[in-house]
């Protein structure tokens, strides 16, 4: 998963937890908040009552000779006001309470909060109740409840999105680095050396780390390069001289028979010589990058390449080739060459280890994830399982079991290997002594968009 | 025909010049790029086999030197051992006739030269006999034993065709070899298959005359005598 989406993913659980939290919290806070508001309201209100009272006078309130409670509501019986004489001992001091009860105004009884105010005046005690109607308190409770939560959801959805948005843009550089620097960089000469834009100090150091190091190896490669060249020159002149005159030589007419035959034996000689310098360059230039890797290639038509060059040899062993490429794969930027080597040299091994009049199957399968395995197997006597670790490695010889089977796999191998490799492709083998030997190519996925254009990426 | 060899290392180039010398070609040889600059420029040659690293210049800069002149029509083939693989398509794309990297062997270089003349010369029925009235036409890829055809394998085509063209030379299954699998490196070069197409050659040649003319060189190769 991308930096960003990670980013924006942590940010917005973050917000959905706030905006949990919220709801769990809100309601009891709001409770509390709007009890609180109430009971606030409560007082100031008993504080006028008393303020009237002073004013005034109780008389003002109070039926002295009907000895009556004065009362007080308003019309939607939201709040009333109380004010009751009460029997007993005058009070050493007034008593408050705030209690939730049920009172009955006119007709109807309904829930009150209510705070209780007993004192005394003129030596009689008196019990001034304010009560407040609970529907109205919990109304008011509600209303904070949903203004609060749609201030916290709409705030964590705006602050998940700018967050989003200016991570994003922090972040740029750095997306930026990666698809031009890394992702579509698969050889040191690809890589372009434009700064990235960023004021961000981390983003310029990578962005110079790597700038910086990419130097480096384009150097190391140039100088490789070079080196290569230089050495396949040093080391092919003297074989090419050899090699012309032994030719030469061989057309004299007054040459010995035994000597002639001394040179045919030279001439092999130099032929080993001359193969494995060449192998070792192919398997350099190879992996100094110096093939091109431009055109789409078909499998099948490669395969059909290569069985129409061997199709001799397979005869003089009497060994039936069976081909199964359905579908067929294409790749969309390889080497025509190099994919013809790479198939030649798996083919003529599976005619080389194999057993007379046997046979040699080409799979070709693609994979539910879109990348494709090519299969070479043969009937073959095999290959000993201490060995098989052993197949690609470069100049390690060992002896094939079977007495008719040839000397060892030779140098076909590790370059079939370097191959694949060039392509993005893996090359393994399965045996079993006896049964034979499978190799197997796995390509990769062709992704979509190479296939339209080669340079938008 | 007229051949001027460029080539710096002395050893080859003497070894080339006797070859060339011994199948009845004019010899002319410049060891370094202002020798054979003035040479190509002097004289008139067939064709000019370009070594790549020269002292004194580069043999593609040579090359392109010669191609700006019309007057100058010898066919250029390069020879290098120089690793570097765009000089392949570089020297092609100036207009090189062909492109043998060292080491080669000589009856390549041979067939490859007698090959751009047959291109140059546009001679597109070329008919080679031998042996008791067989011919081979050679961009046909047919051979013909009076009006018979006589049907072989691509790569039987291909080792008959060597060996006719080098008549009278012993050629070693592993110059024939190099000629058949000439791109892929096989390292197996004691194996057979040059002894089994001869044989299949001969078996299916003597359905019609006799093969004779095809002779095993023990120890050595194959030879087609006249």
């Amino acid at each position: 998963m991308r930096l960003e989406a990670k980013l924006a993913l942590f940010n917005a659980l973050s917000k959905l937890l706030l905006v949990l939290l919220g709801v769990a919290l809100i309601p009891a806070i709001v409770s509390r908040v709007a009890v609180s508001h109430t009971d606030q309201r409560l007082h100031e209100k008993k504080r006028e009552v008393l303020d009237l009272i002073k004013r005034d006078g109780l008389v003002a309130f109070v039926r002295q000779e009907k000895n009556e409670a004065y009362a007080d509501y308003n019309i939607l019986k939201q709040e009333y006001i109380s004010l009751t004489p009460e029997r007993g001992p005058a009070l050493p001091k007034p008593e408050e309470l705030i209690f939730n009860e049920q009172r009955q105004v006119d007709d109807e009884v309904e829930d009150f909060r209510i705070l209780g105010y007993r004192f005394t005046a003129n030596g009689r005690p008196y019990r001034l109740e304010i009560g407040s109607s609970l529907a109205t308190v919990e109304l008011l409770e509600d209303t904070l409840r949903r203004l609060a939560l749609w201030v916290l959801v709409i705030g964590a959805a705006v602050t998940v999105v700018t967050d989003a948005a200016f991570a994003r843009f922090l972040l740029r550089p750095l997306g930026q680095l990666v698809s031009s620097k890394l992702r579509d960089v698969r050889h040191p000469s690809a890589f372009s050396f434009e700064p990235i834009p960023t004021t961000t100090t981390d983003f310029r150091q990578l962005d110079d780390s790597l700038n910086e190091m990419m130097h480096q190896m384009q150097s190391a490669f140039e100088k490789e390069r070079e080196f290569m060249s230089n050495v396949s020159h040093e080391l092919l002149t003297p074989v090419s001289i050899l090699q012309t005159r032994f030719e030469n030589m061989l057309q004299d007419p007054e040459l010995s028979h035994a000597h002639s035959l001394k040179l045919v034996e030279s001439q092999k000689t130099l032929y080993r010589l001359r193969n494995t310098v060449k192998t070792l360059l192919l398997i350099a230039n190879i992996e100094n990058d110096q093939y091109l890797r431009e055109e789409p290639v078909s499998l099948s038509a490669v395969v059909a390449d290569v069985t129409n060059e061997l199709e001799d040899r397979l005869a003089q062993r009497e060994l039936h080739l069976r081909v199964l490429l359905d579908p067929d794969f294409v790749l969309p930027r390889a080497n025509q060459t190099l994919l013809f080597t790479l198939i030649f040299n798996l083919l003529s091994n599976a005619i080389k280890y194999n057993r007379w009049n046997g046979s040699i199957t080409v799979t070709g399968q693609l994979l539910p994830n879109g990348a494709y395995r090519l299969a070479v197997a043969d009937i073959g006597p095999g290959i000993a399982p201490e060995n098989l670790p052993h197949l690609f490695d470069r100049f390690r010889r060992f002896h094939a079991s079977g007495p008719a089977s040839p000397e060892g796999f030779g140098l076909g191998l590790p370059i079939a290997q370097t191959i694949a490799t060039f392509h993005a492709a893996t090359l393994t083998a399965t045996s079993e002594l006896g049964k034979g030997t499978t190799f197997t190519l796995e390509f990769q996925p062709v992704s979509k968009p190479v296939l339209s254009g080669s340079s938008a990426s | 025909m007229h051949v001027l060899i460029v080539e710096d290392e002395k050893s080859l180039h003497d070894e080339v010049r006797q070859f060339l010398l011994e199948s009845q070609y004019l010899v002319d040889s410049a060891h370094t790029y202002g020798e054979a600059s003035e040479k190509i420029f002097v004289n008139s040659y067939d064709f000019v086999l370009l070594d790549l690293g020269l002292p004194g210049g580069d043999g593609l800069d040579l090359l392109r030197e010669a191609r700006r002149n019309d007057q100058q029509e010898a066919s250029f083939i390069i020879l290098t051992a120089r690793g570097a693989l765009d000089d392949r398509i570089k020297g092609l794309d100036l207009g090189a006739d062909d492109y043998l990297p060292k080491p080669f062997s000589l009856l390549e270089l041979q067939s490859r030269m007698q090959a751009i003349m047959r291109r140059k010369f546009g001679l597109k029925r070329q008919e080679i006999t031998f042996g008791s009235g067989f011919s081979m036409d050679v961009s046909g890829r047919v051979l013909r034993q009076g009006d018979q055809e006589v049907a072989l394998t691509k790569k039987e085509f291909d080792l008959l065709h060597y060996l006719v063209l080098h008549k009278n030379r012993v050629l070693t299954r592993l110059q024939l070899g190099e000629h058949l699998w000439g791109n892929v490196l096989e390292d197996d070069s004691d194996s057979n298959y040059i002894d089994v197409h001869i044989k299949n050659i001969r078996k299916k040649l003597s359905a019609f005359a006799p093969t004779d003319f095809l002779e095993t060189v023990r120890g050595i190769g194959y030879r087609v005598t006249e």
